[in-house]
């Protein structure tokens, strides 16, 4: 589903952010990469999101490579595609429901599709009550949750998730992961740029480790840091 | 559906920055108002300037006496004069037709000469090789047997004709300078308008609109405001084309000045497609390397 193949990102000709990346996700994966800030999981979410193109190597996404598609193609390209920031990323003057249903419009999905996947797609992640409310009526983890629901109300092959749990206290954490996880059970492959160690020891998932823009660990079942023998279940 | 969603974002852009969107349409109607009132002014003075064109300055009109070869020979002769530049004969029909042309709307004076056509002569239309000739040339004219009547451009006309020419380069600097500033006020509202929906737009890419999808409204916006600003230009102009064609015109007949409706409409739809045309400039100007993926 996503495969890099020797991908180095180089900014100004000096930071390297990414360098000599390998890496396989298939089908139906849900993927933790980890690493401090400034080790390269963001660019790596960026590339294969397509926002920036690799200094070197080529990337393969839901069956395209990326790295030869023309840009009028993108748009196509990200309609396969849903994406989660930390920061949410919804229009603070449109309501629940027009967050989500905007994702649709601009792609210029009928009103009957609409009218019918949006509420479905919000009930999957629990604000069927909310549709009506503006993004600053909600918590924090119900703004994410609305993110959620317009990244998959496409139903994407792919959700690629940058830090979503990043400004949420633990316990709403614990929710987004779930929905998350739920998501990737209907067959979504999932990528999760993350540094929280509970979530990741938690989930017990593949982990890929990076380090200076390097995969240092590529581990199925795997935890935060290798020395960690406390591993929870969600 | 997806044309009312575009076509309403371009409206709500437009009132979002109402300030520098006034200005970018007041930057096309001045400049509009300024070109289509040049080509009125300029249309009112061709109507003195009539048969002058061409730099043709002398005219001689031939008796009707006169056969095929005399006019012949005559023409021969005068070509070979050394003030004369070129010379075309000018038949009877031909002048009809003119005649009908600068006429048109005195219908009573038509009426006149197409009842006894030979009122008006043949000609020899005469080009001097340099305009202060035409006295020099005149002066040889008029003693010629066969030839019934001089008439030359004399000074007013010179002065018109430089006049239409300054005219033309007047309107040509306005469309530079006004239309560059139309352009770049345009831009800057296209521009706003950008900042204000960003968060809009990153959204809409990442959810993988189309690029055109993103662009079209903005090109909306850029190519109302300039048919906005095209429109008032040319309702100003044409409310007041009849003074601004007796401005320059040495006509007594005011009737002779009422500058014909299909003149007006035919230029006015120019003038329109130019400040629709200024308008997409201004919005791909605003665009340029921005709302790239």
């Amino acid at each position: 589903m996503i495969r890099l193949q020797e991908v180095s990102k180089v900014y100004d000709g000096a930071t390297v952010a990414v360098s000599d990346v390998s890496l396989d996700i298939p089908k139906g994966e849900f993927v933790f990469l980890v690493g401090p800030s400034g080790s390269g999981k963001s660019t790596l979410i960026r590339l294969m999101l397509r926002q920036e193109l690799p200094s070197e190597g080529a990337i393969w996404v839901a069956g395209k490579q990326t790295t030869k598609l023309p840009s009028w193609k993108v748009p196509l390209l990200r309609r396969s595609l849903g994406t989660v920031f930390q920061d949410f990323k919804l229009l603070p003057n449109k309501t629940v429901y027009e967050n989500v249903s905007f994702a649709l419009e601009v792609i210029g999905r009928p009103k009957h599709v609409i009218r019918n996947q949006v509420p479905q797609v919000l009930k999957l992640v629990g604000l069927a009550t909310k549709a009506d409310r503006l993004p600053t009526q909600l918590s924090g983890g119900e703004q994410q949750r609305v993110s959620i629901a317009r990244a998959f109300v496409n139903r994407p092959l792919i959700i690629l998730a940058d830090e979503p749990t990043g400004n949420l206290d633990p316990a709403t954490s614990v929710g987004i992961m779930r929905l998350l996880d739920r998501i990737n059970r209907t067959g979504t492959t999932v990528v999760m740029a993350t540094h929280d160690h509970a979530i990741v020891d938690a989930m017990r998932r593949r982990v890929i480790a990076l380090e200076r823009g390097k995969v240092v660990r590529d581990q199925t079942r795997g935890a935060y840091e290798t020395a960690d023998e406390a591993p929870g279940e969600i | 559906m997806r044309f009312q969603y575009l076509l309403g974002q371009a409206f709500a852009n437009l009132k979002r920055n109402l300030l520098i969107v006034f200005a970018a349409v007041v930057a096309v109607l001045v400049m509009l108002t300024l070109v289509f009132g040049t080509i009125v002014l300029r249309w009112s003075i061709d109507q003195d300037i009539g048969r002058w064109d061409d730099n043709v300055r002398v005219i001689a009109f031939l008796s009707d006496d006169l056969a095929l070869e005399e006019i012949d020979a005559l023409q021969q002769d005068i070509q070979g004069w050394e003030q004369v530049d070129g010379i075309e004969y000018f038949s009877k029909a031909e002048a009809l037709d003119e005649f009908r042309e600068l006429f048109a709307d005195q219908q009573s004076l038509v009426d006149v000469v197409e009842e006894d056509p030979s009122i008006l002569p043949a000609s020899l239309r005469i080009r001097p090789g340099a305009a202060a000739d035409y006295s020099a040339i005149t002066d040889r004219l008029v003693v010629i047997p066969g030839i019934r009547e001089v008439s030359a451009a004399d000074e007013a006309i010179d002065a018109l004709v430089a006049r239409s020419e300054r005219l033309r380069t007047f309107a040509f600097w306005i469309v530079v300078v006004l239309g560059g500033a139309a352009v770049v006020l345009i831009a800057n509202t296209i521009r706003i308008a950008i900042f204000a929906r960003r968060d809009e737009i990153g959204i809409m890419k990442l959810v993988g609109a189309g690029n055109w999808f993103v662009r079209i409204p903005f090109f909306l916006e850029g190519i109302m405001e300039g048919f906005v600003g095209a429109v008032l230009a040319v309702a100003l102009v044409w409310g007041v084309s009849g003074s601004i064609a007796e401005l320059f015109s040495t006509s007594t007949d005011p009737g002779a000045l009422t500058v014909p409706v299909d003149f007006l409409i035919r230029n006015g739809l120019l003038i329109l497609g130019f400040g629709a045309g200024t308008g997409l400039l201004g919005s791909a100007f605003g665009m340029w390397g921005f709302l790239r993926d």
